[in-house]
């Protein structure tokens, strides 16, 4: 996953305005823990989630590859690891809101699907072309310099589109459920002060 | 030949899968893309289930072990008469309705908004069904099921209006409760059996003790009643499927509580052979019968009085399953495949006319036989085929029936042939005043919407419901409003009635209705084949010995 690191500066270039609607009295950080655009998804900003979302995402989704390759034949998956690796995206929502998410994100929910599927469903049918049955594995073994010997299979293919899946899902969700109610709500509150003359 | 086949098993799943994977890569940019992706798919399905059908019949059911894994370790897709029947017409349907919602959308010029999620979700639907369908194995049927719920949310959700969202909750916590029962049932065979194989379970359950198979036997009737919507368990069905757009509506009337029938036949036949819940099953399907018609009797809304009958008929395929003879059987299938056509069809013609006539609701309506005469013939043909004329197959299926029903010669079955007789007869009283209202009558002064009236489906205005205050009733009666503020159609768009119906909305409707009056000209194969699959369901031995040739560990 290092597709979170690119997008972490690409990013950095928001309108950079808000800081939430943060009590009166009440100090803002000042040091940016994530990218500049920070609006957390609920209340004002906290330093502590911020850290811990910063230090946290990146052990979040090693641990989501790891749980991806070791579930050949050891517990894991596409699927657990998919959500692992989710799971770190939703607390870079929740510390930073949607448009921290939005820049971190690789591309859209839905073309993580697309491609999930692709991948899941090609490998799947795959050995039909060659006149095998539906979602046979192929698998070799090789020497790796650093690795030692390491066992290559086919269904890590499969593994990888689930994984897919399971994020361009959980993404779908958080883009519907949290981030538009955030948007409707944000737009509310840029449309009430102007009503009012401006803040 | 029969090498083939092998490779055809896996497709009515893999198929819409991949095809819903190119349609999100596209993101409904190009609509006709999404459109001739949905088709071309669908149709291919058509054909993989009417060569299935051909070679099950002639090479008898066929195994599919994924992944070259054999039958207890790995997943078997079993495709067998009853399967390839199922998937066969069930594709058929989907196509059909796939080509009306094409229209649909089309007629109401909007092309972006439902078309980015429907497809690829529609599609998702199919293969849900088809994975139920095929299973050779309890897990993957609850498996299937689950895909095709998870579409199904977001089928009868679109548009996300309120009286949607409010269906959509009462759907998705009963669709919950009955996975969940079924889950559980999973579990507990698993336990008791040590497989989830249906082949090896069907004979490993013969060595369970006797106070336990019965348990296991109402868990998953129970699970599946829910799904197939069996009188005690059938409240949601009414309140929840008229809701949708017309086309959402007839796919899931008609197809997703047949795929509950399917796994009832399924199961009662190979996992639990014998008498031990007939009785029960019939008064079941008693009940179903007449509770479903008189509901049906009380609607003034076509769509919830369709939701009813549809209730009611379910009653039917229950109660040739409970007479657990060959006959009965034989009965039942020929009668699912009858009805998913004749439910579907009634269900899209009920969208034409809410196109035509403004509305859905029967004292909305009226003279609309002199409006659209092409409307009448579509309604009456299909209308005539629920209510069981001669010679149409809804007449073939109910005798067939009664037959087996009347060979039984216990009394029970004489009250169950009593009792379809008069579910019949009841029946042809809704459809006639329907049709008296709808059709006949001449239209009291401005209760025919003119053509190129926006019509929305009523959120807030009284539903013409049977239950409750009105104010909590879910109705999906369509009124004729002159704001139309919030609009709650298929994409987004209000419907505009209009005097001539969209061509390819009218093409699949009628393609629909040529398919239910060919299942009369074809009955003779049909039910010779419906026969065929009976004697092979109820023998166990063939699907048994199609997942382990060599006999089961």
């Amino acid at each position: 996953m290092t597709t979170a690191d690119g997008a972490w500066r690409a990013g950095a270039d928001g309108d950079g305005q808000g800081d939430g609607a943060a009590p009166e009295g009440w100090e803002a950080p000042r040091e940016r823990w994530l990218s500049t655009v920070v609006r957390p998804a609920f209340g004002p900003r906290s330093v502590l989630l911020e850290i811990v979302a910063r230090l946290l995402i990146p052990a979040i989704l090693t641990f989501s590859v790891f749980l991806l390759l070791s579930g050949h034949d050891r517990p894991g998956g596409g699927f657990v690891g998919g959500l692992v690796a989710s799971m770190a995206y939703v607390l870079r929502y929740v510390a930073g809101g949607r448009h921290e998410l939005a820049a971190g994100l690789p591309m859209r929910p839905n073309g993580l699907l697309a491609l999930g599927l692709l991948v899941a469903c090609g490998t799947a049918g795959a050995p039909l072309l060659f006149g095998r049955p539906i979602l046979e594995t192929f698998s070799f073994s090789t020497v790796l310099p650093v690795f030692g010997t390491v066992k290559f299979a086919s269904f890590l293919l499969f593994d990888i589109g689930v994984f897919l899946i399971v994020v361009g899902l959980v993404l779908s969700v958080v883009a519907a459920l949290g981030a538009r109610m955030e948007a409707e709500e944000e737009e509310a509150r840029v449309r009430r002060p102007r009503r009012e003359g401006g803040r | 030949m029969s090498g083939i086949l092998h490779y055809l098993v896996p497709l009515p799943v893999v198929l819409p899968l991949l095809s819903a994977g190119v349609q999100f890569a596209f993101r409904g940019r190009v609509a006709l893309v999404q459109r001739s992706i949905s088709i071309a798919t669908l149709s291919a399905v058509l054909l993989t289930g009417l060569v299935l059908m051909v070679g099950t019949d002639t090479y008898g059911p066929q195994a599919v072990h994924v992944g070259g894994w054999t039958a207890p370790i790995g997943i078997a897709l079993v495709a067998d008469r009853l399967s390839a029947l199922m998937v066969t017409v069930s594709s058929a349907i989907t196509l059909a309705v796939m080509v009306y919602s094409i229209g649909q959308g089309m007629a109401d010029k909007n092309e972006a908004a439902p078309v980015a999620v429907y497809h690829p979700t529609y599609l998702i639907l199919t293969a849900g069904i088809s994975d139920a369908f095929l299973a050779g194995d309890l897990f993957n049927m609850y498996v299937g099921f689950e895909i095709l719920l998870t579409a199904s949310y977001v089928l009868l959700t679109l548009g996300g209006t309120q009286a949607r969202i409010r269906a959509g909750a009462t759907y998705v916590v009963v669709s919950l409760l009955s996975s969940l029962i079924f889950l559980i049932t999973v579990g507990l065979a698993y336990a008791a059996t040590g497989t989830v194989n249906l082949a090896q379970m069907s004979v490993r359950l013969a060595g369970v003790p006797d106070e336990l198979r019965p348990v296991l036997q109402v868990m998953l009737l129970t699970a599946f009643a829910i799904k197939a919507a069996m009188f005690p368990l059938s409240a949601w069905l009414p309140d929840s499927y008229p809701i949708a757009p017309a086309p959402i509506t007839a796919v899931f009337a008609g197809l997703l509580t047949k795929v509950g029938v399917y796994a009832i036949i399924r199961t009662q036949t190979l996992l639990f052979p014998g008498d031990t819940v007939n009785d029960l099953l019939m008064w079941a399907a008693l009940a179903t019968m007449l509770m479903g018609i008189l509901g049906a009797i009380a609607q003034t809304d076509i769509k919830r009085l369709l939701s009813f009958t549809l209730v009611s008929h379910i009653g039917y395929m229950v109660f040739g399953i409970a007479l657990g003879s060959v006959h009965g059987m034989a009965g039942a299938v020929f009668y699912v495949a009858h009805h998913i056509t004749v439910q579907t069809t009634l269900f899209l013609v009920t969208g034409l006319i809410e196109r035509r006539g403004g509305s859905t609701s029967l004292p909305d309506l009226g003279g609309l036989a002199k409006l659209s005469p092409v409307l009448g013939i579509l309604f009456f043909l299909p209308a005539m085929n629920l209510a069981g004329i001669p010679p149409l197959s809804g007449f073939l299926g109910k005798l067939g029936l009664m037959q087996a029903g009347v060979q039984q010669g216990t009394p029970l079955a004489y009250l169950l042939v009593a009792g379809s007789v008069l579910t019949s007869l009841l029946t042809l009283y809704a459809i006639a005043k329907t049709w008296n209202y709808a059709f006949w009558r001449a239209p009291a002064a401005g209760a025919v919407a003119a053509p190129g009236t926006v019509l929305e489906t009523s959120e807030d205005t009284a539903p013409t419901s049977a239950f409750g205050p009105i104010s909590q009733a879910v109705g999906p009666s369509s009124r004729v409003r002159s704001s139309a503020n919030r609009s709650a159609t298929f994409g987004g768009n209000p419907i505009v009635t209009s005097e001539t119906l969209p061509p390819s909305m009218l093409a699949a409707t009628i393609a629909l209705v040529a398919m239910g009056v060919a299942f009369t000209v074809l009955a003779g194969p049909l039910i010779e084949y419906s026969a065929q699959t009976a004697a092979e369901i109820m023998a166990q031995t063939p699907y048994i010995d199609s997942v382990f040739p060599g006999g089961v560990a």
